[in-house]
């Protein structure tokens, strides 16, 4: 283990934000789930025994006999909002003067750094590109993300869970989101930021970022592996398989849809045109680990190559 | 434990099995100590924040209220050993006389200038009373007059009346002497008058007053120029300066090199006038004053700030690491104490040798003499291969063009023979003359180029020998094993050691002794060792070479140590090195590319003849080379002392010394493997080798290295350790290299002839430090062009000097300027009085000798074509000033160099000599031979019977060699000019503005009116061979 370049790169300036995320978001996650759960099993008490239900109409805990159904946001709320503020103020002013900005030296264009890596929030995206085109992993991507989040209180026909904490009533959308955030985005940010080297290649956390490290990796393409080489046999083998991903995926994003009762009575309630934005996201997204897999573990570069575009 | 931690955990987790509280915590609990507390925070931090602001990103604040205090109290300390000095300057009637001479010149003006303050007195007491009626009367009127001027036609006329009535009022002035009335004219003129009585009476009394100031002036000048350090009163104005000194960032800024430094901002005392030393400074050494103040005051840090000479980050305050560019960010860090002369060169690219910079002049000695320069091509080193393909090909060029012209010509001449009218043919014909004198023009340009690299033929040297030659020169065993490990065998030798295996060791033994040359090489009778130790010992070798090993070592190290000789060389080849050591066995033709052979010469029907005369090629119109290519020089030995000499050398030898045999050096299968690895290694670099004339430079271009981007120097595995150990940069990979070139591989797996190709020179410490040195300056420059020390006038002269003087490692013998040290000066066998047997110095020879006679010297130091066994000047020295076969271009650039080195105009133009009138030839001869004038005791004078014991030069060589001017200076005051000379000072003494001869009496010298000194130089500058039989009676 080679501690001191591990401890370098942990404590780069440029590093602290992801560090504090990988601790944070763990724990917020843990927070918020924690008051999911205990309302869930509220919920499940209340639907059993409906006196109760009655005179209990605070839905999250603790809560005591007698206490007010509903409490003003003035004062409190915006007190502990203020108390916030105020925290958030003291961590980024004691932030900001113990941590300056890293200027480096003057920008030789002769010679780019290595490895070059983009600012933290955007080191999912750089990671990207490992497993897709740049006109895939740097356009439409991020075009789809922010569509795609746009999209969601429109797609949305859960009725329930707002303002309240609760797991079971959303549950596919918090699944969703955990796989779409903490799996795909942060664990690529993760990647970027700890594992990719000199030359972007992946170093284990711990391993000398050599600059003159070699690695012997030849990615090559589906069809070359299955001894296809010949246009347009390669073309209509990548649309095969791409159809045979998506037909695939989308099979188990249905399954996902109708997993029980419940999800059943939300999926009655989509209209087709939700159902299809519904899939195409799913299965956009789903291609990103499957891509990762299949680049990673099996070194296949492209699925579908065609003289216009490679996939 | 594991039990308890896993229910804390599920309490933890389960918000229902957590206690519940009595009231509801939304609304009943009291968020006031957090908040207060955040809050709280929250200020310090802003406290915190504008302590940064203020001191934690300044840190320079701090140094400057630390400077202030320990400056003035250095200053304090200083200020009583300042009056104690000027005390006694004050003290001494120097000053005194001075003092009472202002003081007098003062009580006389005393009563002239009382009145004249009287007089100015008064005028300024009326003036303060006039002024403001006057003033506010003017302005009135000239506001009205501006109405007037810009009044329409109907109410001007109103308006000019009431200018004129403003004109015609009465102003009435209460003067102390009673009130006076005036118009406005009056008023305006009685101002003036008292104005210029004013001036008046101030000029009066600043002309009374001038020479006082003059006297006062004079007295601060005599303690000035008196005092070491600073006045009391020059201190008290520093400490208040200082006092006075606010707290801000010092800033250098010229925007002509884009230089904004700051340095001074802790650095606070470097241009401080006193000397500031860390003792007085409280230990700190950020405060002391630069310790090269006479650096300074050739560069004015105001133009050329600090970090263009020291690097480091000029624009940095924010810490000490940060400023000195100690950081991975910086490029350029601080230059370490050791290599600091490498900001030097930023500018002095050009200077060969350059006057406050010993390291980094070591390190382009050592760049030069070891040879770094055969394999690295360097901007300023070993230009000569680069000018002669360069002269060649200019040529070609020419010629190309002159044939192009030659056609037009005679393309014009048809014209004009064919042309209609005859101003049309005139026209053409006047165009094909003018074509005619390009030609002519081209011609002499070729002619002056073919000069150019006939000479540069000469210039061209190689830093190690020929090994054409080994054959005769060598003996085959000893081969393998020097080019194992020279080291081994020599340990300062210039060869470095390289990686090679024993087969390969082999293969290079045999490629070198099979490529040599053979030729006829006369059996020599043994000569006298003693005597040649005593020749080795005395003619000047050791200005070059050392002998004796270890402790026993002496002499000079530009060259070889001569201690094992004896084991390697062949005495018949000795003999004829020491003789002429630029004698080659056969000439070499850099056109053909081959070594010339007899046949070559019987072909054409000519004798096998070459020197530097005989130097054309016999196959073709072109120079042959026809000497050795090193810079060794003849002594102009007669053969038996060279026999003498490798008689001696031979019995430089290890008595113990066994030497295998070695078989493999005739076995021609080992040849091609031992060419191809002589070329791989570039040995040609250094060594003439058979068919490798013209081979390139292997290595990489150091001009810019200093400045290569940390990235593209291949630090190769040893990359992580040299960052996470500090040395990841410039310095550091340099000084690893060159202490050891192989580092680089270290855990490589590399085929053997992928491997770093340096060979290992075995440096000392100081060594590696000089061309660290060197090598960090060799930077692109970051100051503009017009910035580097390139002059256009004599200055320019000693570059180009300094590079011919370190090439023949003339500062072996001579010394150049105060204090440089030579080969010879601590040899045992010139200390006391045997200091008079060193060569002569050279500091002042420009204004000594005249530069025609100094350049047919330089060409031909014996001064004779055939009494060539000795000295041309001195006769009388052992030491022999060799024979160098300089190029008349590489004389130029000397004669020139001593002439800018003692800043004497170019061409020299000597005064004529007035006549002596036949008194003054007595008179001066009298002079001359009197027995109370020392002359001819210790000056030569061509007698050889005499001569033996003489030990100055002879006076029949002062008119040609000597500068009249000079001359007389010289015998006036010998001592200031050379110091600890044997020539006597004192022989003429001041009077009445004359000089006369001081020691004893020559009769009728005493009634001669003119001045003796001038009369002995025009005497010796009329000096005839007659004159001097005539003076020593023969």
């Amino acid at each position: 283990m080679d501690w001191a370049q591990l401890w370098e790169i942990v404590s780069l300036p440029d590093n602290v934000p992801i560090v504090a995320l990988m601790l944070l978001v763990p724990f917020f996650m843990w927070y918020g789930l924690r008051q999911s759960f205990a309302t869930d099993r509220m919920i499940a008490r209340l639907e059993a025994d409906s006196k109760l239900a009655k005179d209990h109409h605070r839905k999250f805990e603790p809560y005591r006999k007698g206490w007010d159904q509903k409490v003003h946001v003035w004062p409190y709320l915006l007190r502990i909002e203020l108390l916030a503020a105020v925290v958030v103020t003291l961590i980024l002013m004691v932030w900001s003067i113990t941590l300056d900005a890293p200027l480096e030296e003057p920008a030789n264009p002769n010679l780019t750094m290595n490895p070059a890596k983009a600012p933290w929030y955007f080191l999912g995206l750089q990671e990207m590109l490992v497993y897709f085109d740049p006109w895939i992993a740097g356009v439409v991507m991020p075009t789809l993300i922010i569509l795609g989040l746009m999209v969601i209180p429109y797609a949305d026909k859960n009725p329930l869970g707002n303002g309240y904490y609760t797991y079971k009533q959303r549950k596919f959308a918090i699944l969703a989101f955990c796989f779409g955030f903490i799996v795909l985005w942060l664990a690529m940010i993760f990647i970027g930021t700890f594992i990719r080297g000199p030359g972007w290649i992946w170093f284990w956390p711990g391993e000398t970022w050599d600059h003159h490290r070699l690695v012997f990796e030849v990615n090559r393409d589906l069809p070359e592996i299955l001894g296809i080489t010949q246009q347009p046999w390669v073309g209509i083998f990548g649309a095969l398989a791409t159809g045979l991903y998506a037909w695939a995926a989308g099979w188990v994003c249905h399954r996902f849809l109708v997993w029980n009762d419940f999800n059943k009575e939300i999926y009655a309630r989509m209209t087709l045109t939700h159902y299809l934005i519904y899939q195409f996201f799913m299965i956009t997204m789903l291609s990103l680990p499957v891509k990762m897999v299949l680049r990673l573990v099996f070194r296949i570069k492209y699925v579908w190559v065609t003289p216009w575009f490679n996939v | 434990m594991v039990q308890r931690l896993k229910s804390w955990w599920k309490s933890l987790s389960k918000l229902e099995d957590q206690p519940v509280p009595e009231r509801d915590p939304i609304v009943n609990s009291s968020l006031a100590i957090p908040l207060a507390l955040s809050s709280l925070l929250l200020m310090l931090s802003l406290v915190w924040a504008f302590y940064e602001e203020g001191w934690g990103l300044r840190p320079w604040r701090v140094y400057q209220d630390e400077f202030q205090e320990l400056f003035v109290s250095a200053l304090e300390k200083k200020k009583p050993v300042s009056r104690e000095e000027e005390q006694a300057i004050l003290a001494s009637s120097g000053y005194q006389e001075l003092l009472a001479r202002l003081r007098q010149a003062e009580e006389s003006r005393q009563s002239d200038l009382q009145s004249l303050e009287q007089q100015e007195q008064q005028i300024r007491q009326r003036l303060a009373i006039l002024t403001r009626p006057f003033t506010t009367a003017r302005s009135e009127i000239q506001a009205k007059r501006y109405e007037v001027e810009t009044a329409s036609a109907s109410s001007r006329e109103s308006l000019a009346r009431q200018l004129d009535e403003l004109r015609q009022r009465n102003y009435r002035i209460e003067f102390p002497d009673g009130p006076q009335d005036y118009t406005f004219g009056e008023l305006e003129e009685e101002f003036n008058a008292l104005k210029a009585e004013q001036g008046h009476v101030q000029q009066r009394k600043v002309e009374l007053l001038r020479a006082p100031a003059r006297l006062q002036r004079q007295l601060n000048e005599y303690v000035n120029n008196r005092l070491a350090g600073l006045t009391e009163v020059q201190l008290d104005g520093l400490i208040g300066e200082a006092r006075g000194q606010g707290i801000y960032i010092r800033q250098i800024h010229n925007p002509e090199i884009n230089l904004v430094d700051r340095c001074e901002s802790c650095h606070l005392g470097i241009r401080e006038p006193v000397t500031l030393t860390a003792d007085e400074m409280g230990g700190r050494r950020v405060f002391v004053s630069h310790p090269r103040p006479e650096l300074l005051a050739l560069h004015d840090p105001e133009t050329f700030g600090c970090s263009p000479c020291h690097n480091g980050n000029g624009v940095g305050t924010v810490s000490v690491t940060k400023a000195h560019g100690k950081y991975k960010h910086w490029l350029w860090p601080l230059f370490a104490k050791e290599n600091f002369e490498a900001g030097c060169l930023q500018c002095h690219q050009n200077d060969r040798h350059l006057r406050y910079a010993d390291t980094l002049t070591a390190g382009k000695d050592l760049f030069q003499y070891r040879g770094c320069m055969g394999c690295h091509p360097r901007d300023g080193f070993d230009t000569e291969p680069r000018e002669t393909r360069e002269v060649q090909k200019q040529i070609t060029d020419l010629f190309a063009e002159k044939q192009a012209e030659q056609l037009k010509a005679e393309r014009l001449l048809n014209l004009g023979d064919r042309a209609a009218t005859n101003e049309e043919a005139n026209q053409l014909y006047a165009d094909a003359q003018a074509v005619t004198l390009d030609v002519a023009a081209i011609d002499a340009r070729v002619d002056q180029l073919r000069v150019r690299a006939d000479e540069l033929l000469l210039e061209v040297k190689k830093p190690g020998p020929n090994l054409k030659e080994v054959r005769m020169k060598l003996r085959p065993e000893w081969i393998p094993r020097w080019i194992e490990n020279p080291q081994a065998f020599r340990p300062d030798t210039k060869m470095p050691q390289f990686r090679l295996s024993p087969e390969d060791v082999q293969a290079v033994s045999a490629f070198i002794w099979q490529s040599g040359v053979e030729g006829p090489l006369d059996r020599q009778p043994q000569g006298n060792a003693e005597r040649g130790r005593q020749i080795v010992e005395s003619r000047g070798c050791l200005g070059c070479h050392s002998v004796g090993e270890g402790e026993q070592q002496h002499g000079g190290n530009f060259a070889a140590n001569l201690s094992r000789v004896g084991e390697k060389a062949n005495y018949d080849y000795l003999v004829r090195w020491v003789h002429a050591p630029r004698r080659r066995t056969l000439p070499y033709c850099p056109v053909h590319a081959r070594d010339i052979t007899p046949e070559d010469y019987a072909g054409q029907g000519l004798p096998f003849r070459f020197d530097l005369e005989y130097n054309r090629c016999p196959l073709g119109d072109h120079s042959l080379q026809v000497q050795n290519q090193n810079v060794m020089p003849s002594l102009r030995l007669t053969e038996q002392e060279a026999r003498d000499i490798a008689s001696y050398l031979m019995t430089q030898r290890h008595a113990d010394a066994q030497y295998a045999p070695v078989p493999f050096i005739e076995d021609q299968a080992l040849f091609d493997r031992g060419r191809f690895l002589v070329r791989h290694h570039g040995c040609a670099g250094c060594h003439e080798i058979a068919g490798l004339e013209d081979e390139g430079k292997i290595g990489t271009d150091l001009t810019l290295e200093g400045s290569k981007p940390i990235e593209r120097l291949d630090f190769a595995l040893l990359t992580h350790d040299a960052k996470k150990e500090g040395w990841y940069n410039h310095k550091g990979f340099f000084e690893n290299k060159l202490r050891n070139p192989a580092v680089y591989d270290q855990g490589k797996i590399k085929e053997p002839l992928e491997r770093l190709r340096m060979p290992n020179f075995h440096l000392s410490k100081e060594d590696i430090d000089r061309l660290t040195t060197f090598l960090l300056g060799s930077q692109e420059s970051v100051v503009p062009e017009q910035y580097h020390f390139n002059p256009s006038d004599q200055r320019a002269d000693v570059q180009a000097g300094w590079v011919v003087v370190k090439k023949y490692n003339c500062m072996g013998c001579h010394e150049f300027y105060a204090g440089q040290p030579t080969s010879l000066v601590d040899l045992p066998q010139y200390q006391g009085d045997g200091r008079e047997k060193l060569p002569p110095n050279l500091i002042g020879e420009g204004a000594r000798v005249n530069p025609n006679w100094l350049a047919r010297f330089l060409e031909n130091p014996a001064l004779s074509r055939e009494d060539v066994h000795r000295n041309g000047v001195r006769p009388y020295l052992d030491l022999r000033m060799p024979s160098f076969d300089l190029s008349a271009g590489e004389v130029q650039k000397l004669v020139k160099f001593f002439q800018a080195l003692s800043r004497q105009p170019l061409p020299y133009l000597p005064v004529p000599q007035e006549p002596l009138t036949d008194r003054e030839l007595v008179l001066a001869r009298g002079l001359f031979t009197s027995q109370a004038a020392p002359c001819l005791r210790c000056h030569a004078t061509g007698d050889p019977r005499t001569d033996q014991t003489k030990t100055a030069p002879n006076f029949a060589l002062v008119s040609e060699r000597l500068k009249p001017d000079w001359t007389r200076r010289w015998i006036v005051h010998p001592e200031i000019i050379s110091p600890g000379t044997a020539m006597p000072s004192g022989l003429f003494r001041e009077e009445a503005a004359r000089w006369v001869f001081a020691l004893g009496r020559v009769p009728g010298l005493e009634s001669y009116p003119g001045d003796h000194a001038d009369l002995v130089v025009r005497y010796m500058f009329q000096f005839t061979p007659q004159e001097q039989r005539r003076l020593t009676g023969r």
